[in-house]
């Protein structure tokens, strides 16, 4: 019976770090929309549903906290719940940068450098998340290091996306003697995209790092957490 | 001399004092009484008597350097060990290797043969009627099973701890030196009754009362008297069966921390029941599973963090067994 009700709550542990995973990811979905349409009441929604996310990360790290203290796993289970410990910080942060986004919604001028796809650099973060949480889900080991290669391009796209930021404001042309609120605006729409690219490329870290604890989980493998 | 080259150099036959020599004798098995697990302790009575016979050497030839001698980081190894309760098989072949000075756990579920193998290291096994052993059971790389190897002698160096506190209806004092007194070891019996009594972590709490009866100590007090009266004539290796599991919380923390504080100077082997005891307490853990099978050994970190066998896994996470 105890054994019984043990199995249950390592289920139970596994199903609501999915489900906080696809709680995460609709906050980072509507973040970036929210970036996307500068649409102020969805980034409300984000920001102030961040809360919820927090809260259900400090149950989830009550429950791994409750499930070694009165379990004492080991081995396969030790595994486990290690990592889904580990995992829920990944989604908590994660849960934080979809806020950041949201909260560069409504200053956000996208038409200033168009050559920088926020949109897609998001889309690809996000299933990089997605799959992830499929490969923790389903202990899948390949998905791992599929998820880890695929940051390197991510890496690769942000520093592209920030050069070609960077290169434009220096060869971007204002006059002369240019009004003090343009070169404001100007410095704002440059930091908070430099910013959206650097917490975009930091969901790919996370979900790396997801990757990470999930082939530890699964063969006890340290190679991606290294 | 420090304890362990003490003990090194009794068995070499090189110490000074030849009654400390556990040597080959014709010496008569122990008596019936003795196999009782309330009675045997390390020790029973017998006295070598040719210190130039020697139960076991401790050097083992390196091969590789034109013959230089080191020592064997292998105290007790087993070769194909089996043993049969009629004809009933308790343990399969069973190969392992036992490190010295190291905290050796033996895991597994009810009737597996860890017990069993335990008692072969010291021939306790020889006690129980119908019980036959094949195979190797090497101490320092000599087979405890060579009809040239006396037991009594041979418990001396290896001594025992049972899972009940079972000290005799005596004084503190006398339990202690029982093993010393029934050896006619030649040595002062009161400092070394208080050395064993302070290696067991009791000296403090007893010191007062030693002239009182070890029976009147709690079930904790009781059983480091028992540690106390093992290790009270030095010996090599202290083999212990489940030997917190009649103890309250309190009791078990304080035998773990001394059996911990013994492996710095003794090979401890330790079987138990509870496997967050193994955990705690041991440098490797062998697994058996039912059927006398040895499945896995290991380091205690391999098999409580990634055991290689799925039948282990199932037992220690509570699928199985």
């Amino acid at each position: 019976m105890a054994r019984e009700s043990y199995q249950e709550k390592l289920d139970d542990l596994r199903d609501d770090v999915l489900y906080m995973s696809e709680l995460v990811l609709e906050r980072l979905r509507d973040g970036l929309d929210a970036l996307d349409r500068k649409d102020e009441e969805l980034a409300r929604t984000v920001i102030e549903g961040d809360h919820e996310i927090n809260q259900l990360y400090l149950d989830l790290e009550q429950d791994c906290i409750d499930l070694l203290a009165l379990q004492q796993p080991v081995a396969g289970d030790l595994r486990f719940i290690a990592s889904s410990f580990k995992v829920i910080t990944d989604l908590e942060r994660i849960g934080d940068l979809a806020t950041n986004l949201a909260g560069y919604a409504e200053d956000a001028d996208q038409d200033r450098y168009p050559d920088v796809d926020v949109q897609s650099l998001g889309d690809a973060v996000i299933a990089m998340v997605e799959d992830a949480m499929m490969a923790y889900a389903e202990e899948d080991t390949d998905a791992c290091f599929d998820i880890s290669d695929r940051d390197d391009e991510i890496d690769e796209l942000c520093e592209r996306a920030s050069q070609t930021v960077v290169r434009d404001l220096i060869e971007r042309e204002v006059g002369p003697d240019p009004p003090q609120s343009e070169i404001e605006a100007i410095m704002q729409d440059v930091s908070r995209l430099l910013l959206t690219i650097r917490d975009l490329e930091r969901v790919g870290d996370h979900a790396v790092n997801i990757s990470a604890r999930t082939l530890y989980m699964v063969e006890s493998d340290d190679e991606l957490i290294y | 001399m420090d304890a362990k080259s003490d003990r090194a150099d009794r068995l070499r036959g090189e110490a000074g004092n030849p009654a400390l020599h556990p040597v080959m004798t014709d010496t008569a098995p122990p008596t019936a009484a003795e196999a009782d697990d309330g009675g045997t302790e390390q020790n029973a009575s017998g006295t070598p008597d040719d210190e130039d016979d020697v139960l076991i050497d401790t050097t083992v030839s390196t091969g590789g350097d034109g013959g230089s001698t080191v020592r064997s980081d292998t105290v007790i190894e087993s070769r194909n060990l089996e043993v049969h309760y009629g004809d009933e098989q308790a343990l399969k072949p069973t190969t392992m290797e036992i490190p010295e000075r190291r905290v050796t756990a033996i895991i597994g579920p009810s009737g597996c043969g860890k017990s069993t193998f335990l008692r072969c290291i010291n021939r306790m096994n020889d006690l129980i009627d119908g019980c036959t052993v094949d195979g190797e059971l090497r101490f320092r790389g000599k087979n405890v099973y060579d009809e040239d190897v006396d037991p009594v002698a041979l418990r001396r160096t290896i001594g025992m701890v049972f899972q009940k506190p079972n000290p005799f209806p005596k004084s503190i004092k006398e339990n202690v030196a029982y093993g010393l007194e029934v050896q006619d070891m030649d040595v002062d019996v009161d400092a070394a009754v208080e050395k064993a009594l302070k290696r067991a972590a009791l000296w403090d709490e007893v010191k007062d009362q030693l002239d009182s009866s070890g029976l009147d100590l709690s079930g904790g007090q009781q059983q480091r008297l028992c540690i106390a009266r093992a290790i009270a004539p030095d010996p090599e290796v202290i083999l212990m069966d489940e030997p917190a599991s009649a103890l309250d919380p309190v009791a078990t923390s304080k035998v773990e921390d001394l059996i911990e504080e013994l492996s710095e100077d003794y090979t401890v082997v330790v079987v138990t029941h509870n496997m967050q005891q193994a955990a705690r307490i041991s440098d490797k853990t062998a697994v058996f599973l039912t059927g006398g099978e040895l499945v896995e050994f290991d380091d205690t970190q391999t098999i409580f963090e990634n055991p290689n066998d799925d039948r282990v896994e199932d037992y220690i996470t509570g699928k199985f067994g």
